[in-house]
C-alpha cells in the first residue's frame, strides 16, 4: 500500500500493487526484449537443418527429450520472458498450421530482431523499422510466389515419387540420413489413406505405433490398426471376419435409475440367475448369428458375456478409448451400437485379419484391412529406446503434416536455402529503389536471409562465409536454384541434389515470423503484474465427449 | 494536529500537500496514457500474474488491467471506465484531459490562485463548451438507408486509434456491416446480436464477417453429416436425455426379461420426443434434398442422438441461451419449448450449415440465412493475444458506429474541435466572466490542448510548432486537425477523420467535474482498522 505519511511517489510505480515491475523506453523494454528474443533463438538456431544437433531438455515432469524439432524444445522450455513467449507463439501457430517450419520461424525472428537492435542503436525508431520490415515481408511473399518452381502447382498425391520429392527435406530435417527409410513410409500410409479429394485429407488417420526393440528397418506400415493391448478372451486370431462395434460395454443391460433384484425365496433366486444368463446366451447368440466374429467393446466386458462369446467362438477386443473406437470404426467401417444387441448387416464392420501379435516383447492386436476401408493406416516404428521413438514419431508427424499441407497446396521452391539467398538478393535490389529511412529496414530484413545458408553451413561444419559468398555469386548469374549441398561442401543446382520445400511451408513460417518481430517491436512499455504464487490450476481437460 | 489526538493511528495529509499528491496522481497517469493516443500510439504489453500476456493500446483495457493502487489514481480511473461504458471510447482522452487540467490548475494555485475559483472558472467553461459543440457537430441524417460513407469513416476513426492501419480498415468495413445487418427500423440497436468468436487460426488479416452464426461446438455423433446445404433448423430447448426422478426411486424385478423391460420403459419418454422431430423431419424433408438440424439449448443424449443420426438428422446439444436467441433471429422459425405441435412454422432455414475441426475446438457454421438480423464475427489471429487486442476493438467498433447512428452526428476529429474550442473559449466566454474565475477557463482552454499536443507529441512531430500552425489557420477561420503523417494542418473533413458526439460530450462533461472534486479536497484521511496493514 502507498504510505501516506510521505509523499507518495510520483509517476506509475507508485501507482501499481506490491510486486508489479513496470519497463518502459527503448533501453529497458525494447532492448531487453530483443536480447530476450534471442537467446531463444540461439538454442533453436544450431538445430536448424539436416546436420542440427540435438537438444536434451528435461521437462518439469522430469521427462528427457532428446530432439532436434524446434517445437518441442520451445513447448518443453516454458519460456517466462514475455517477448519471447511472443516468439513461442509464432511457432506454436506455425506448428498447428502446418506442423513444420517452427525452427525456421524462430530463428528467422531472432535474426531480424538482432537486426532491428543495430538499426536502433544506429538511431533509427522502431516504428519506422516496423514500416520497412512490413514492406519488406510483402515483397518477399510475392517473390517466393515467383520463385516456385513451374508446374508443381499440379500433382498427383498418389504418385509416391513426387510425395517422396516434397516430404524428403522435411523429414531430413529431423531424421538426416534416415530420410529415405522415413519417407518411404509415410508415404506409403498416407497414400493408403487420402481419400477422394485430397484436401480432406485428416492427419488423424496415419497413426504411429511405437514399439521398443529391432531397429528403424524392421518398421512397417500396416493397412489398419494396430492396438496396444492383448484380446480379451483366448480367440487370438481370427481371419476375413465381420465385426460388431458395441460402444456401452458387453455386459448385462443396467437400468439409469438404481435397481433392486426383488427376491422372496430360494427358488426365485435360482431362476433369476438362470434368467439372466438365458438372456445373455441370447444377446450374444444373436451377434454371432449375424455373421460377426469379433466384438469389439468400448467399455467393460463382463466375465458372464465373455464365456458365451468364447462358447460362440467370437473373438473379444477392448478399446476403453473412445477417439481409438471410433478411429476402429473407420478402418473397419462398422457403426457402433450403444446397446448389446442384434447388430444389422450394415452395422457390421469388416477386417481381413484381426491378430494377437507379438512383436519385440510387447502383445499387440493388429487389425488389417487391405482392401475396403482403407481409412486407416499405421506407421509401426521399431527402435532402440524410447527417446529414439519420440523423435523419429515427431518426424513422421512432421512428414505426415507436410504431406497434408502439399494436399492443400502442392506448389514447392528450391530448398538447401538457395531460396533464401534469392529472396536476399531481391530483397536487397529492392531495397535500394526505395527511398526513406525504411531502405535500411528493408536491407537488413535481405541480410537476415543469410542466416538460413549460414547456420545450414555452420551446423554441417563448413565454412559458412565461403559458402554465402559463392552461393550470391551463382545467384547472381541467373540461376536461382543454386543451394548448398551439405554433404560435397558445395554450391549444387536443387534440381540435382532434390532438395525441395513447400511453398505454403516457408511463406507461412516468414510471416509469422515478421508478424511477430514487429509484435515485439512495437511493445514499449510492459508492465508486470506479481507472477502468481501457488501451484499451477490444474490444467483444463478436453470437453466432454461421447 | 486536532485529527491525531482523536485517532493516533490515522495517516493524513493536508493543505498543499494533499493538493499535490491528488495532482502528482493525476499526471503520473496521464505519463503512462500519454503515449496511448491517436493512430501513432504505441503499444503496451501487459504481463498477468500467470505470465499471460496482453498487447493493448486501449486506455480501457490497460487502465483495468493495470490494478491501479493509488486512491487519486483509482477515482480518474474509474471515471474513465464509465466514459467507456457509456460511449465505448475516449477513455484515453478522459484520462490525458484531467490530467492536463489539474496540471494547469497546478500552475494557477503555485501563482497564488485559491482553487475555489478555478472550480467555477472551469462549471463556466464546461457549460460554454457543451453549448459550442451542440453548434459545431455535423449532424448526420439517419433515414431509413443510413449514410455508409459517413459512418464508414467514424469507424475508421475509432479503429485505427486501437489497431495497425492496414488492419483497421478492414475491420471497418466488418464492423459497419455488422451493425447494419442487426440493426431493424424504429427499434435500438442491440450489439449483442453481433456475435464474436473467435478462431486460433491463420492470420489476423483473416477476420470476417459471416451473416449468420457460428457455435463453438459440433455435433455429437460420429456418424453425422459434417455438411449439410438447404437447411431448416429447429431451434430447441427441450431435454432429450433420460433425466432422474427427483425422488428417490428404484426398481424391483425378479428375472432379466424384467429387467429389460425397465430399461427400454425408463428410456421411452425421451425416446417419444426424439420420434416426435424425426417425424416432423420426414414430413417436411422426403423426397426433397433438404436437411434437417437441430440445435437444442438443453442436452441430448447418446442414445438420443444415435436415433437422429439414424434419420439423417445433425443434431446439436447444449447451445447457449444467447445464440438461441440469435438464431431465430438469423433464421427465422421460433424457439420451441416443447415437442407437442410442432408444425414447419415453427422451422428456421439457412442454405449452408457445415463443422470445422480446428485441433481439438469444433465450430458449426450457420450460413447463407434468409433475412439476417444477427451475425457473427469470426475473429482468426496467430495467437491469443492478437485475438483479444481484435476484440477490444472490434467492440469499440460497434459501438462507434452505434453510436452515430443513435447521435445522429459526428465531430470533427484530429484535435480540430479542441482546437476550436479552445478558441471559441479564450475569444468569446472569457471576457463574458467577471472576476478570476477568468483564470478557470483560461485554464480549461489551455488543457484541451492536450488532444492535439499529444498526438503531435506521439507521432514524433515538434509539438509547439504543431500548434502554432494549427492556431495560426483557426485564426483564419479555417477548422483544420493535425495531419499525423506530415504534421501539416488539414481538413478532418477532407480526410474522413470523425469522432463520435457523444464521446467527446461525455468527454467534456466528466473530465472538470473530477478534476474539481479533486481540487477541492484539502485533507486526505486514512483511518479505520482495516485500512492499515498490520506491522
Amino acid at each position: 500500500m502507498v504510505g501516506l505519511g510521505a509523499m507518495p511517489g510520483y509517476g506509475i510505480q507508485s501507482m501499481l500493487k506490491e510486486g508489479h515491475k513496470h519497463l518502459s523506453g527503448l533501453d529497458e523494454a525494447v532492448l531487453k526484449n530483443i536480447e530476450a528474443c534471442r537467446e531463444l533463438s540461439a538454442i533453436t538456431r544450431t538445430s536448424l537443418g539436416p546436420n542440427g544437433m540435438n537438444k536434451m531438455v528435461i521437462n518439469h515432469l522430469d521427462k528427457l527429450f532428446i530432439t532436434n524439432d524446434a517445437a518441442t524444445i520451445v513447448n518443453e522450455l516454458e519460456v517466462q520472458h514475455p517477448a519471447a513467449k511472443l516468439l513461442v507463439l509464432a511457432a506454436r501457430a506455425q506448428q498447428a498450421e502446418i506442423g513444420d517450419g517452427a525452427n525456421l520461424t524462430i530463428s528467422f525472428a531472432g535474426e531480424l530482431l538482432e537486426k532491428a537492435e543495430e538499426l536502433i542503436r544506429m538511431g533509427l525508431h522502431p516504428s519506422e523499422i516496423i514500416i520497412g520490415y512490413n514492406k519488406a515481408i510483402i515483397k518477399v511473399l510475392e517473390v517466393l510466389e515467383d520463385l516456385v518452381e513451374k508446374g508443381s502447382e499440379n500433382m498427383d498425391v498418389r504418385n509416391k515419387e513426387e510425395v517422396v520429392l516434397r516430404m524428403k527435406s522435411a523429414v531430413a530435417s529431423k531424421q538426416f540420413g534416415q530420410e529415405d527409410v522415413l519417407c518411404s513410409l509415410v508415404a506409403d500410409a498416407c497414400m493408403q489413406v487420402c481419400p477422394k479429394n485430397p484436401a480432406n485429407f485428416n492427419v488423424d488417420n496415419v497413426r504411429v505405433a511405437k514399439l521398443v526393440g529391432g531397429g528403424l528397418h524392421n518398421s512397417s506400415v500396416v493397412r489398419g490398426m494396430v492396438l496396444k493391448n492383448d484380446a480379451v478372451g483366448s480367440i487370438k486370431k481370427v481371419e476375413k471376419a465381420k465385426v460388431a462395434v458395441f460402444a456401452g460395454g458387453v455386459d448385462t443391460a443396467a437400468t439409469e435409475t438404481k435397481g433392486t433384484v426383488l427376491i422372496h425365496s430360494a427358488e426365485q433366486l435360482e431362476n433369476y440367475a438362470k434368467t439372466e444368463e438365458a438372456k445373455v446366451e441370447e444377446l450374444i447368440k444373436a451377434v454371432a448369428d449375424s455373421g460377426a466374429k469379433v466384438i469389439v467393446s468400448g467399455a467393460a466386458v463382463g466375465d458372464m458375456a465373455l464365456h458365451f462369446c468364447e462358447r460362440y467362438k467370437l473373438m473379444v477386443l477392448k478399446i476403453s478409448s473412445k477417439f481409438e473406437l471410433r478411429r476402429f470404426c473407420r478402418t473397419t467401417g462398422a457403426i457402433a451400437l450403444l446397446k448389446l444387441s442384434q447388430p444389422n448387416a450394415d452395422e457390421l464392420g469388416y477386417a481381413d485379419s484381426v491378430s494377437v501379435e507379438e512383436i519385440g516383447g510387447a502383445r499387440v492386436t493388429v487389425v488389417r484391412n487391405e482392401e475396403g476401408g482403407n481409412s486407416v493406416a499405421t506407421v509401426l516404428l521399431r527402435g532402440s529406446t524410447d527417446s529414439i521413438l519420440d523423435d523419429l514419431e515427431r518426424a513422421v508427424d512432421d512428414g505426415v503434416n507436410t504431406y497434408k499441407s502439399m494436399c492443400r497446396d502442392s506448389r514447392i521452391i528450391p530448398g538447401a536455402a538457395a531460396t533464401e539467398i534469392e529472396l536476399a538478393k531481391r530483397l536487397k535490389e529492392f531495397s535500394l529503389k526505395e527511398t526513406g529511412l525504411d531502405q535500411y529496414a528493408i536491407s537488413k530484413f535481405a541480410e537476415s536471409f543469410e542466416l538460413v545458408p549460414r547456420t545450414l553451413s555452420e551446423n554441417a561444419g563448413l565454412g559458412a562465409m565461403e559458402i554465402i559468398s559463392s552461393l550470391y555469386a551463382e545467384h547472381a548469374g541467373g540461376n536461382a536454384r543454386v543451394g548448398i549441398d551439405l554433404e560435397e561442401g558445395a554450391c549444387k543446382d536443387v534440381s540435382i541434389t532434390k532438395i525441395w520445400d513447400l511453398y505454403v511451408t516457408k511463406s507461412f513460417a516468414l510471416k509469422y515470423a515478421a508478424d511477430a518481430v514487429c509484435t515485439v517491436l512495437r511493445v514499449d512499455q510492459i508492465i508486470m503484474a506479481k507472477p502468481a504464487g501457488g501451484p499451477r490450476p490444474p490444467q483444463q481437460g478436453a470437453m466432454d465427449e461421447d | 494536529m486536532s485529527l491525531r489526538v482523536l485517532n493516533p493511528n490515522a495517516e493524513v495529509l493536508n493543505k498543499s500537500a494533499a493538493l499535490h499528491m491528488n495532482i502528482n496522481a493525476a499526471k503520473g497517469l496521464q505519463d503512462v496514457l500519454r503515449t496511448n493516443l491517436g493512430p501513432k500510439g504505441t503499444i503496451k504489453m501487459l504481463v498477468g500474474g500467470a505470465g499471460d500476456i496482453k498487447l493493448t493500446k486501449d486506455g480501457n483495457t490497460l487502465l483495468k488491467e493495470m490494478q491501479i493502487q493509488n486512491p487519486t489514481a483509482i477515482m480518474i480511473a474509474r471515471t474513465a471506465v464509465a466514459q467507456d461504458d457509456t460511449s465505448g471510447d475516449g477513455t484515453t482522452s478522459t484520462v490525458l484531459f484531467i490530467g492536463e487540467l489539474m496540471k494547469q490548475s497546478e500552475r494557477c494555485i503555485e501563482e497564488g490562485t485559491h482553487p475555489r475559483f478555478l472550480v467555477d472558472g472551469f462549471e463556466v467553461a464546461k457549460r460554454a463548451t457543451l453549448e459550442f459543440l451542440e453548434k459545431f457537430k455535423t449532424p448526420v441524417v439517419m433515414g431509413d438507408e443510413p449514410d455508409r460513407e459517413m459512418l464508414k469513416m467514424v469507424a475508421r476513426t475509432t479503429l485505427r486509434t486501437k489497431l495497425y492501419e492496414g488492419l483497421a480498415d478492414q475491420l471497418t468495413d466488418i464492423v459497419l456491416n455488422a451493425v447494419l445487418c442487426v440493426r431493424q427500423k424504429d427499434e435500438p440497436i442491440d450489439l449483442f446480436m453481433v456475435e464474436i468468436m473467435h478462431m486460433r487460426h491463420k492470420f489476423d488479416v483473416d477476420t470476417h464477417l459471416i451473416e449468420g452464426l457460428v457455435l463453438d461446438h459440433g455435433s455429437r455423433h460420429p456418424d453425422m453429416k459434417r455438411r449439410a446445404e438447404n437447411c431448416y433448423i429447429l431451434t430447441a430447448n427441450v431435454s432429450l436425455e433420460y433425466e432422474k426422478s427427483e425422488i428417490n426411486a428404484g426398481f424391483f424385478y425378479s428375472n432379466a426379461e424384467q429387467r429389460e423391460k425397465m430399461v427400454s420403459a425408463e428410456r421411452r419418454q425421451v425416446d417419444e420426443r426424439v420420434k416426435k422431430i424425426i417425424e416432423l423431419k420426414n414430413k417436411v424433408c422426403s423426397g426433397t434434398d433438404k436437411n434437417f438440424v437441430v440445435i437444442n439449448q438443453k442436452g441430448i443424449d447418446p442414445p438420443s442422438l444415435d436415433l437422429l443420426a439414424r434419420a439423417g438428422i445433425i443434431a446439436l446439444r447444449r447451445a447457449k441461451r444467447r445464440n438461441m436467441e440469435r438464431l431465430v433471429l438469423a433464421c427465422g422459425g421460433e424457439a420451441i419449448n416443447s415437442v407437442d405441435d410442432l408444425t414447419e412454422d415453427c422451422l428456421g432455414w439457412a442454405g449452408l450449415v457445415y463443422e470445422h475441426v480446428l485441433g481439438e475446438e469444433k465450430y458449426t457454421f450457420v450460413e447463407n440465412v434468409k433475412n439476417p438480423h444477427s451475425c457473427t464475427i469470426l475473429i482468426k489471429g496467430p495467437n491469443d493475444h492478437t485475438i483479444a487486442q481484435i476484440k477490444d476493438a472490434v467492440r469499440d467498433g460497434l459501438r462507434s458506429v452505434k453510436n452515430t447512428v443513435e447521435d445522429e452526428a459526428v465531430v470533427l476529429g484530429a484535435g480540430a474541435f479542441e482546437m476550436a474550442a479552445k478558441k471559441h473559449l479564450m475569444d468569446n466566454v472569457k471576457k463574458t466572466v467577471k472576476g478570476r474565475a477568468q483564470l478557470g477557463v483560461a485554464a480549461f482552454a489551455d488543457a484541451l490542448l492536450v488532444i492535439p499536443k499529444t498526438l503531435a507529441e506521439n507521432s514524433g512531430l515538434d509539438t509547439q510548432d504543431v500548434i502554432v500552425a494549427l492556431e495560426n489557420e483557426h485564426d483564419r477561420g479555417l477548422v483544420v486537425g493535425l495531419n499525423h503523417h506530415s504534421g501539416e494542418p488539414v481538413d478532418p473533413q477532407m480526410e474522413g477523420i470523425f469522432d463520435n458526439y457523444s464521446v467527446k460530450r461525455q468527454i467534456i462533461n466528466s473530465g472538470p467535474i473530477i478534476a474539481s472534486q479533486l481540487l477541492l479536497v484539502d485533507e486526505v484521511i486514512r483511518a479505520g482498522r482495516n485500512m492499515r496493514k498490520p506491522t
